[in-house]
């Protein structure tokens, strides 16, 4: 520690502290418009000068690094005046008319705060002729053309904190700086923000200290009067965030401060798309169908009927004739009642949830090799880690935040090294981009760990302290050179083995994959064979390497671990090995049959075995992979419950009763993210209209199935103490510490700090590495079927779009389209914009082209978000048959002008 | 040859685009026929109000051309100055004094070179040593000690230094680094291979101004003679050291001249000053420990190396040793370039060496650049060294001798000054970007009008105030030390001016 003194006071400080930082900790405020903790100094409004002993020019306290002895004094007569004489500068160029919106903006404070009047200091400074027409461009930008951000140029002060987060968060580097002196003034990189290439993750706006930039939604409504810290409904990163409330309704929402995930920064989606909550075609009326019209109903009437109707068709059928889904969208607590309520109401194990379509192969990888199925350390790695291997996920669009974070890694000279068939933005950054075609992950990934091994560039000490297998893993993968590897995914051997050396020998390696792993008939095999390399190299338990699936919904992960699982109880467990223990706490017996996953529902509903299903959340008619036989098979549902905000198509087609649910800002509840952190989700505003949150709803309809002692459940904090006792390895997170901060499971007891990183234990247990033999796609290109096809979302809207669709995030976005090689392009007369119809043997798609080069000639990339596109009438049936996840990212089609 | 500057676009940290950068930069393309706005013009624009008059209107704002002693000037490049040694023991003007030699057998005939092989036979650091003891201090303008900047440098380890000429000669009244080069240009690479071997560098850049054209094309000749005459490539002279050199022109910015700037113009960024720490030293040029030093400081390095640091230390008095070069504009009798032993008086650079002013009285002296306080009459007394006029609250800077006599007032000289300054801000820090514009709109408005009001007064002093002491860099706390020491001086003179 340093001595200091500060205004007389005696102050310790830590070594190479600034004097800003050192001040704000002795709680001496410092005026400051340029500063944001999260960037590098810049030292440029001057405003934090402060004089210190023996030197005759003031000092600014956000540059300078305090040394021992120091006498410094923040605020004389002559640092303050001088502070005041920098803000008139500042107030005699900040418009008169906007002083009015924005009185509570940090420079508005402070010129309140020193007295100063903006607009009108007495001055005689205009500027000269030349000045002015140099200026010009710079007073005037005003922008209205993005939907969520209104740009008024003639209130900025030039902080530069706007281009400087957007350069060293974001990486994005919308903001630029032109001309010099009096002239200089900043400019998104194209002629509107609009048009620009802003990503709308509004960090511009979060810090700009004058309102130059401005939510238009604080605008329009006003400021938020009320803030709530919750965490984001969209992807599965869980950042949180505050949401501001004026007259009970959402007006702005920005990044909760110090949040461990996101650290201050959001991104498009959970930033801006909120409006989907109040959207006007929201359901707030349970329903019921009769003679294809729907009833607006009273929650009585809907909870008895679907109680009796449940009833009738488990006498007539057996309780494996109803299914239920859960929703990744709800909380972990509406996940555990929604199991528990088919297992111990409904009496049978069809209970599953949409992590079977994304990341049930990771699951079941990671479970298989490491005994847990869940990211085996956490996002904070991205920063420890040199090397970073991003495998079939695209961060940038899909998990914006870890996006951007991996971005800064790489730009501070982490190396990356990016597995995919299409030139995603990271891939430009990449040190190697390995553009395999798709379905090869398995034969790719063997290589490299055959390059691995045959170099001898495998961390000796590691195989031998935790490593099974390996003799018989070095005999296995000896076949699967580079050579070979190259032969079948395109990827040059050089590469590969580039990708090997980097990946074994610039450690610790932190790898991140995503659905373009899992959503292959090899999905759980190929996150295996990340598991190897993980093995192989010794990057598992240890900071800044490990294996981690990126969730693609906010509570995915918590769905499926709360029990929504055929397979699995609470927590994961096997059904077999846990049944005793959920009997007992249960006072229920748990149901023997094998249950039904989400596809096999569908199978079984075609087959006439299923004849209910009570969908929370989860639009099967939608996302569904073949979507046709779906489709067919849902048509011949006896009853179809739809539990959820919206009239999605399950709904519309299909359903019988409507269940209006709320969004995760009506209640409250916890959520887990990708890296096994429970975070607490909490109540925003009032449910709208009739809604329920999905946790009262199961209550209600399992009190009138006869069930109420085991479902006397109506609080949020009950159920998640009792999922706390079902559940061992998350006992110690309870909602007094989640008020502080969210936990990452395991944590067992009240005094367990939680675990960033999994198997870290030094004597803990071996890991086998597994033998993945390459079986290949039945998707193959052919004369009918020339083209490869893959699926994925963009930036702006999200899965099914649902909540974006109803958001102006729809203003960002054209809706879905096709990725096409500007060679297969030309080739076939298609232009930019043009609509084309995709077509394979299982169905057709129409949407618009877009010409890249981010896809190669011979392949596809297409968006799946909107019902009118449907695109997964053209994804086949093929499905990995270990956990069932469907083959979204490999279909053989056809192209051609609609 | 092994490119100093790496592909400006290589790497994924982004950089400001071309468009962006010319936005900043004001000179693009050809400055022939243009005329100059600077100081020594402006003082001297009596002598023909016609090309002052043009300067003015012209289009592209210049400032300066390094053509005081002919002002006011117009970018021709065929004239010379006056070119003499003022002083016992020329160092700087000892070749330059006889003529020119830009030719390298010339150079070689001379006993070019020569120094190189003596400093190769010894330890790289025996130079440092020498520069030490010499007492050489920064001719840039701040003073600095240079041995130890070359000491830092040379302790910093790291794969890979850089040595940085800074041939940003862009003070008002200055034009000794110009005529270093166009006169003497093997000069500055021999000095440059010296630092490159005193500090463990290979690489080499000179970061040469845009309004020097001819300068330009003599330093570029030279190095391609340099090269293929054994000084520069892979074996300098025939021996173990690699050194190139690489020369990057500027667009007009007199910013880039402050070394933090100077750095970011060579990686292709806004050239605004960087703060410190991280000093040059540890962390300059694309991250790599840097040596920058400005031309005439360079120069005297060889003659420590041939004559010794003692030797050198011999000459000049008290803290500031050695020889410096003075500019006189054209207002004196004689303008010209003299080297001068430090110690001598002002009033011997501007009397006896000028000759006094050709058109009257002289009603005060600006050295080194209007970043620095004005020398009025009555303190020519005092002796050129660096810690004597800093307490008459001047500067030896960039030894740019500016006279003005009675057809200029000294609020047009502040009104001058002042619009320099904005034009030349950098605008990154609020002080400076406002500021300045301040001050100059106030002292227009006396300059239009006759006066300004009582609060324009109060309101002068308190920015100039606020200039001094809060400015990111010098270029803000220089002007508001000119302007404290107009105030001082010639308080009597401004009264009326303020209503």
């Amino acid at each position: 520690m340093l001595p200091v003194i500060i205004n007389g006071r005696h102050i310790e400080t830590r070594q190479g502290a600034t004097i800003l930082e050192t001040c704000h900790a002795a709680g001496i405020p410092i005026p400051t418009l340029c500063h944001d903790p999260r960037l590098k100094p810049a030292g440029l409004c001057r405003l934090c000068v402060v004089e210190l002993k023996g030197h005759a020019p003031f000092v600014s306290a956000c540059t300078t690094t305090v040394s021992g002895g120091m006498h410094i004094e923040t605020h004389s007569p002559g640092v303050e005046r001088a502070r005041r004489q920098v803000l008139l500068l500042l107030a005699h160029d900040f418009p008169k008319h906007a002083i009015a919106d924005a009185r509570q903006k940090p420079f508005l404070t402070l010129l309140k705060q020193y007295g100063i009047n903006g607009g009108c200091s007495g001055f005689c400074c205009a500027p000269s002729d030349e000045q002015k027409l140099s200026l010009a461009p710079a007073g005037t930008l005003i922008d209205l053309s993005h939907p969520y951000i209104r740009v008024d140029m003639s209130r900025c002060a030039l902080c530069f904190k706007c281009a400087r987060v957007c350069d060293e968060v974001q990486g994005q580097n919308v903001w630029r700086a032109w001309s010099r002196g009096a002239a200089t003034h900043l400019l998104p990189d194209a002629e509107t923000l609009r048009a620009s290439s802003c990503v709308s993750c509004g960090a511009c706006v979060d810090v700009c200290p004058t309102g130059a930039l401005e939510d238009k939604s604080v605008l329009a409504r006003g400021a938020p009067v009320k803030w709530t810290r919750t965490v984001c409904p969209y992807c599965g990163v869980g950042c949180e965030i505050s949401a501001g409330t004026r007259d009970g309704k959402i007006t702005q929402i920005k990044p909760a401060a110090a949040a461990p995930v996101n650290k201050g920064h959001l991104c498009a989606k959970g930033r801006y798309a909120f409006d989907f909550v109040s959207a006007r075609d929201r359901i707030v009326d349970p329903m019921i169908r009769e003679e294809g019209r729907w009833r607006k109903v009273s929650w009585a009437e809907a909870i008895r009927c679907v109680a009796e109707r449940l009833l009738g068709i488990i006498e007539d059928f057996g309780p494996d004739a109803v299914g239920m889904l859960g929703s990744a969208r709800a909380t972990n607590e509406e996940n555990y009642l929604t199991q528990k309520f088919a297992r111990v109401v409904l009496g049978t194990n069809n209970v599953d949830c949409c992590a079977r379509v994304c990341h049930a192969p990771s699951a079941a990888a990671l479970g298989t090799v490491f005994g847990t199925g869940a990211a085996t350390s956490s996002f904070d790695d991205i920063e420890r880690a040199a090397t970073i291997v991003v495998i079939g996920c695209n961060p940038t669009e899909n998990h914006p935040v870890i996006g951007a974070r991996i971005k800064q890694a790489a730009r501070r000279g982490a190396n990356l090294i990016v597995i995919d068939p299409r030139t995603i933005e990271l891939a430009r950054l990449a040190r190697l981009h390995l553009q395999l075609h798709p379905g090869t992950n398995i034969p790719l990934l063997n290589a490299i760990a055959q390059v691995v091994v045959a170099e001898r560039w495998f961390d000796a000490e590691a195989v031998r302290d935790r490593v099974d297998g390996f003799d018989a893993f070095t005999r296995f993968i000896a076949d699967f050179t580079p050579e070979n590897a190259e032969a079948i995914s395109g990827v040059p051997a050089a590469q590969i083995h580039s990708a090997a050396e980097l990946i074994a020998r610039h450690g610790p390696v932190l790898f991140f994959h995503g659905l373009g792993v899992t959503e292959h008939t090899q999905g759980t095999q190929g996150v295996m064979c990340i598991a190897n390399l993980a093995l192989l190299t010794g990057n598992v338990g240890k900071r800044g390497a490990g294996v981690n699936p990126l969730r693609g919904q906010n509570n995915v992960q918590g769905a499926a671990h709360m029990g929504c699982d055929p397979n699995r109880l609470t927590g994961s467990v096997k059904l077999d090995e846990a049944r005793e223990r959920f009997e007992s706490l249960w006072n229920s017996p748990v149901p023997h049959a094998r249950g039904l996953n989400a596809l096999e529902m569908i199978d079984a509903a075609d087959a006439g075995k299923l004849r209910a299903l009570w969908s929370i959340g989860y639009d099967v008619a939608l996302t569904n992979p073949n979507a046709n036989v779906t489709r067919a098979a849902l048509a011949k549902l006896e009853l179809v419950i739809v539990q959820d905000l919206f009239m999605n198509e399950l709904a519309n087609e299909f359903a019988h009763v409507f269940l209006p649910a709320c969004s995760s800002f009506e209640k409250d509840g916890t959520f887990m993210n990708s890296e096994r952190r429970v975070q607490r989700v909490r109540k925003v505003i009032e449910p709208l209209g009739h809604s329920q949150p999905d946790s009262q709803i199961l209550c209600a309809v399992a009190e009138a199935m006869g069930f109420k002692e085991q479902f006397n459940l109506y609080c949020a904090e009950q159920i998640w103490n009792e999922v706390r006792r079902v559940w061992p390895a998350g006992g110690g997170i309870s909602y007094a510490r989640l008020d502080h901060a969210g936990l990452q499971w395991p944590c067992p007891t009240g005094a367990h700090p939680g675990t960033e990183i999994l198997h870290a234990a030094e004597n803990g247990p071996r890991f086998e590495l597994q033998q993945v033999p390459y079986e290949e796609s039945a998707e193959r290109v052919n004369e009918e079927f020339p083209f490869l096809l893959t699926t994925g979302r963009c930036l702006h809207l999200f899965n099914a779009n649902t909540m974006t669709g109803r958001t102006p995030n729809r203003g960002l976005h054209s809706g879905d389209f096709l990725e096409i090689s500007v060679t297969d392009a030309d080739r076939l007369y298609i232009a930019d914009g043009d609509h084309v119809s995709v077509r394979s043997r299982y169905g057709e798609s129409v949407l618009r082209a877009r010409r890249t080069d981010t896809v190669r000639p011979g392949e596809l990339f297409a968006t799946f978000h909107t019902a009118e596109t449907l695109l997964n009438s053209v994804v086949g049936a093929g499905c990995d048959d270990i956990a069932g996840t469907p083959e979204y990212k490999v279909a053989a089609v056809h192209v051609g002008q609609f | 040859m092994n490119a100093a500057i790496p592909n400006a676009s290589a790497g994924v940290e982004p950089k400001p685009t071309a468009a962006e950068l010319a936005s900043f930069h004001r000179l693009d393309g050809d400055i022939a026929g243009k005329t100059c706005r600077g100081l020594g013009c402006f003082v001297g624009r009596h002598l023909d109000p016609s090309r002052w008059s043009q300067a003015l209107a012209q289009g592209t704002r210049i400032h300066c051309l390094g053509e005081c002693f002919a002002s006011p000037a117009v970018a021709n490049g065929t004239i010379r100055p006056r070119i003499q040694a003022r002083c016992p023991e020329p160092i700087l003007l000892r070749r330059m004094e006889r003529g020119s030699t830009r030719d390298f057998a010339e150079y070689a005939r001379g006993g070019g070179g020569k120094v190189l092989e003596r400093a190769f036979a010894e330890a790289p650091l025996k130079i440092i040593d020498e520069l030490e003891i010499s007492g050489l201090r920064g001719r840039g303008g701040a003073g600095f000690l240079t041995g130890r900047k070359w000491r830092a440098t040379a302790n910093a380890s790291a794969p890979e230094k850089y040595v940085v000429a800074n041939a940003d000669e862009g003070d008002p009244g200055a034009y000794g680094d110009r005529f270093i080069i166009e006169e003497d240009p093997f000069a500055l690479i021999e000095a440059m291979v010296l630092a490159g071997y005193a500090i463990g560098a290979r690489r080499g850049v000179i970061y040469l101004r845009a309004e020097y054209p001819l300068a330009r094309a003599i330093i570029e000749q030279a190095l391609i003679d340099a090269r293929s005459g054994g000084l520069l490539g892979e074996r300098v002279l025939g021996g173990g050291f690699a050194f190139d050199i690489e020369l990057v022109v500027g667009r007009g910015g007199y910013i880039c001249g402050e070394e933090t700037a100077l750095i970011n113009a060579l990686e292709g960024r806004r050239p605004e000053p960087r703060i410190r720490p991280p000093y040059m030293s540890e962390r300059g040029l694309f991250g790599c420990p840097t040596l920058v030093n400005n031309v005439e400081t360079l120069v005297n390095v060889p003659w420590i190396v041939e004559h010794g640091g003692a030797a050198y230390r011999d000459i000049g008095f008290s803290e500031s040793r050695g020889t410096k070069l003075v500019s006189l504009n054209s207002l004196f009798h004689r303008p010209g370039l003299y080297e001068v032993e430090f110690g001598v008086t002002v009033r011997h650079i501007v009397e006896d060496i000028g000759g006094g002013l050709r058109t009257g009285k002289i009603r005060g002296v600006l050295i080194g650049g209007p970043l620095a306080g004005i020398v009025p009459p009555h303190l020519l007394g005092t002796p050129f060294g660096f810690e004597e006029l800093r307490s008459i609250g001047a500067c030896v800077g960039h030894g740019g001798i500016v006279a003005f006599d009675g057809n200029t007032s000294i609020a047009q000289i502040m009104h001058q000054v002042f619009s320099f300054g904005a034009f030349e801000s950098c605008g990154k820090c609020v002080p400076c970007r406002l500021a300045t514009r301040c001050i100059e709109s106030v002292f227009q408005k006396i300059a239009e009008q006759g006066a300004a009001n009582f609060w324009d007064e109060v309101e002068c002093a308190e920015l100039i105030e606020t200039l001094k002491r809060t400015s990111f860099c010098g270029h803000g706390a220089g002007l508001a030390e000119f302007a404290e020491s107009v105030l001082r001086y010639y308080a009597e003179e401004l009264e009326p001016c303020f209503r």
